[in-house]
């Protein structure tokens, strides 16, 4: 399968990306940081879309809620997926306000049917206004959220199958929850229908609080775990189609040729999963 | 749970004075904010440890994504951690 691999676009990674365009596939885009962009920065994404494929990365739409999703925002994407033709646009599965109270960050909705029948909607409504195929992205959650009364993994698989949209599966944001949360993983990746899985996000994070209560923030500032790169595996064991892999990092540094080397362990643990599935026949969901 | 929820979850995560009233006294707090009785039963059986978690690292998020102002600032800004998702 061409699975890909590449990176999170960042203005301090920009000549990482342009002097090894060799060794990346794709290059991923943060949408909103785009929506009121001059002409020049858009000429200036357009050309990065002339040396590498782009896909675009929402994160201020907060499509999975109860409320209705925000029609200027839309407009605003559905704008910028015109001027720059990515290969395919994500949101997150996540609301971001409430009553007119802006959080600021991703946060996890109730799980139950309100938010499933919210998502459907908006995710309906996102690829009218848009036009483009859409991905949604699990997030990663410090506080159990209340009001839900089923499992993440079923308010998932319920919201892809009511939308029949596709799954950006972030996997340091499953490694997260199940340290959180207490759940097995790799289990949660098997139970994923497997058809479902588009593209993957890998990324690190680091643990706060104290040792009783200490919590895994996905905070895309540290290393890639091995935990990370195992799943990897198992989600390139389950998943049917070719992969968008993406390493985001959002700080800390460090030289590009270690971000390159992660993406390294990420095609190798990638090409295991493919082996395995081809030599088990694999029966994920 | 209605919007009405995610509005009041929106409050206690973003206000840390909102919270703390809540965290007193969670049904006043939820009943005074119009939720159900379902919504209210929710709310007072929170998650305490991850709502306070959640509520710091939502103000730092908050305070990562704000414009710099100063050259000061946008040199820290640079040079700082983002989380963009």
């Amino acid at each position: 399968m061409n699975d890909r691999f590449g990176i999170s676009w960042r203005p301090e990674l920009a000549a990482g990306v342009f002097s090894n365009q060799h060794r990346l596939d794709v290059v991923e885009v943060i949408a909103d940081d785009y929506f009121d962009a001059s002409r020049k920065e858009i000429d200036a994404l357009r050309t990065l879309r002339t040396q590498l494929p782009i896909v675009l990365h929402g994160i201020k739409l907060g499509l999975a809620s109860a409320a209705e999703a925000d029609r200027t925002l839309l407009d605003k994407m559905a704008r910028l997926v015109d001027l720059v033709e990515p290969d395919f646009w994500s949101e997150h599965l996540a609301f971001v306000r409430g009553g007119g109270i802006e959080i600021g960050h991703l946060a996890a909705p109730p799980r139950c049917s309100s938010t499933v029948d919210g998502a459907r909607r908006n995710i309906r409504s996102a690829e009218s206004v848009v036009g483009a195929k859409l991905l949604m992205e699990n997030i990663a959650t410090l506080i159990d959220p209340p009001g839900s009364d089923r499992s993440e993994l079923e308010w998932i698989c319920e919201i892809l199958a009511a939308s029949r949209c596709d799954l950006l599966l972030d996997l340091h944001n499953v490694h997260a929850n199940s340290q959180n949360f207490g759940f097995d993983a790799a289990d949660f990746i098997r139970r994923v229908p497997g058809k479902s899985i588009a593209a993957i996000h890998i990324a690190g994070g680091r643990w706060i609080g104290r040792a009783a209560q200490k919590r895994l923030l996905d905070d895309h500032l540290h290393d890639v775990p091995d935990a990370v790169f195992d799943l990897l595996e198992v989600a390139a064991e389950c998943a049917t189609r070719p992969l968008t892999v993406i390493l985001e990092r959002d700080g800390h540094y460090p030289p590009f040729d270690d971000l390159l080397g992660e993406l390294e362990r990420a095609r190798t643990a990638v090409a295991k999963g493919r082996r395995m599935r081809e030599v088990l026949n694999v029966t994920c969901v | 749970m209605s919007p009405a929820f995610e509005a009041f979850l929106a409050k206690i995560y973003v206000d840390a004075d909102a919270r703390n009233r809540f965290l007193n006294d969670p049904h006043t707090e939820a009943h005074r904010a119009g939720l159900t009785p379902a919504e209210c039963a929710a709310a007072a059986d929170i998650d305490r440890v991850g709502l306070a978690m959640a509520g710091a690292s939502f103000e730092a998020k908050r305070r990562a994504h704000k414009r710099p102002q100063s050259w000061f600032e946008r040199l820290a800004y640079f040079f700082g951690g983002r989380n963009r998702s």
